[in-house]
């Protein structure tokens, strides 16, 4: 005999999520009907089975978990649990910020190291570069993506290996190209400075994501990027692309060691300059992606998460305000 | 944690922020960064973690040159972009950079910016 149940989705990001729920759980045997209601997140179910409700909501999720969502009898109580850890991440993520600002400020950073420029420097400046406030838009980026795919549960070992290394391998390609032929690839201000914006937007909305906004309100506004990032995240070109267009943000030390690389007059010796300067900053960055990793797999995975999109956001939103400084729209607010 | 103490917390670590950024700005521009030599004006400004003097005053409507001073620069001050002139250079990391600044009007401060935008400097006319 027909019974007919209720029970709570979670994971529902958009419209079509309704078909896609309602396709895949029509395809079991056992399912007569199903009707999907998103307002309410409820699936109703009408069924012959004899299982109890907990194991069905079991069963059932697991044909909708690859698709990344979950039914439950009970309304999931994430809700109540998350305002308690967003509270707790605001102040961590905060004092993490406030520590990044004064070493800036410290002037700790700032020794001269004079001298010609060679591989063995451009390490050394690498090292610097990568705790420098440089960190606060690369660093941010490399965070806030590698946190993302955490949360997302993708294969984020090998996506992370392939940012470093197409971040390491184009330095060191783009070194040499400049080198060679002694001329200025992207120095342009105005265009580092534009790909500087670009990407501390993208660090503002996965700043968002993270802290759970966007799942929580379902703005309908992002849905179409928010579906783009998803397609993009799962690509294996992808993170090498980002390890690539990391050479073209804005940073100081990037852009000398730019000029240190046009000026070496060979591709050897600019290859050589910008690979030592992209091992220099390998070890905060690597840092950064595995240590976000191991926290995402870990006991206060919400509290990383929610943590990290609070920093995520201040580094955004600080590159954000010094990009349009850079470019003159807005008068340069503060000075670190 | 409570929420009323995590509020709290929050609260006190944003004004550290505001501290951070909008506070403590030394207006240092008594040091003497400006000299007349043959009927030309220079200003110097020291370029390396940032611009010294943040503030520098100079006499409006004489010929005047900025000089910009590295040692050893290789952060974002060796970016230096200058809207109004249309000037934006990677500096060399030891050496100085001459700028034809013409004849400043009074007034009109003129206002220069490293390329990430987080350091700045400002030459005031009188």
């Amino acid at each position: 005999m027909l019974k007919t149940y209720t029970f709570y989705v979670s994971g529902t990001h958009c419209a079509s999520c309704k078909i896609l729920i309602e396709d895949i759980l029509k395809e079991q045997d056992f399912v007569k009907s199903v009707k999907v209601d998103l307002k309410k997140e409820i699936v109703e179910i009408e069924t012959d089975s004899n299982q109890n409700t907990e194991k069905l909501a079991t069963i059932l999720t697991e044909k909708v978990k690859g698709s990344g969502y979950t039914l439950s009898v009970e309304k999931q109580v994430q809700e109540k649990k998350s305002d308690g850890v967003i509270w707790q991440a605001i102040p961590i993520g905060l004092v993490f910020l406030i520590l990044f600002f004064i070493f800036q400020k410290s002037g700790i950073l700032n020794f001269g190291i004079g001298g010609k420029t060679t591989p063995i420097t451009s390490f050394i400046i690498g090292l610097i570069a990568s705790v420098s406030s440089c960190l606060a838009i690369v660093g941010g980026l490399v965070l806030s993506l590698s946190a993302k795919m955490s949360q997302d549960n993708i294969n984020d070992t090998k996506t992370f290996l392939l940012f470093h290394i197409g971040r390491i391998f184009s330095f060191a390609l783009l070194g040499g190209i400049l080198g060679l032929i002694g001329n200025a690839i992207g120095i342009n201000f105005t265009f580092t400075a534009i790909m500087g914006i670009i990407a501390s937007i993208v660090m503002l909305f996965l700043g968002l994501n993270l802290i759970g906004v966007f799942t929580k309100n379902k703005i309908t506004l992002s849905l179409k990027i928010f579906n783009f990032f998803r397609k993009i995240e799962h690509k294996t070109f992808t993170p090498l692309i980002v390890g690539f267009g990391t050479f073209f943000l804005p940073c100081g030390f990037t852009q000398s060691m730019q000029v240190v690389a046009l000026s070496s007059g060979s591709f050897m010796s600019g290859f050589l300059i910008m690979l030592a300067f992209a091992l220099g900053t390998l070890p905060v960055l690597l840092l950064l992606s595995f240590g976000s990793a191991s926290f995402a797999h870990g006991k206060h995975a919400p509290l990383f998460f929610k943590s990290a999109g609070v920093i995520v956001l201040g580094l955004g939103l600080f590159a954000l305000l010094a990009g349009l400084a850079g470019l003159g729209i807005i008068n340069p607010l503060f000075s670190i | 944690m409570n929420k009323t103490v995590s509020i709290i917390i929050t609260l006190g670590l944003v004004i550290v922020i505001g501290i951070i950024f909008f506070g403590g700005v030394e207006n240092k521009s008594v040091e003497n960064n400006v000299e007349i030599k043959n009927g030309i004006q220079y200003v110097t400004i020291n370029a390396k973690g940032g611009y010294f003097p943040k503030i520098s005053t100079a006499k409006a409507d004489i010929p005047t040159k900025l000089i910009i001073k590295t040692n050893g620069t290789y952060d974002c001050s060796a970016a230096l972009v200058i809207r109004s002139l249309g000037f934006q250079k990677i500096l060399p990391q030891t050496g100085e950079t001459e700028i034809d600044l013409g004849i400043p009007k009074k007034g009109e401060p003129l206002q220069g910016i490293c390329g990430m935008g987080m350091y700045s400097f400002l030459i005031n006319f009188n």
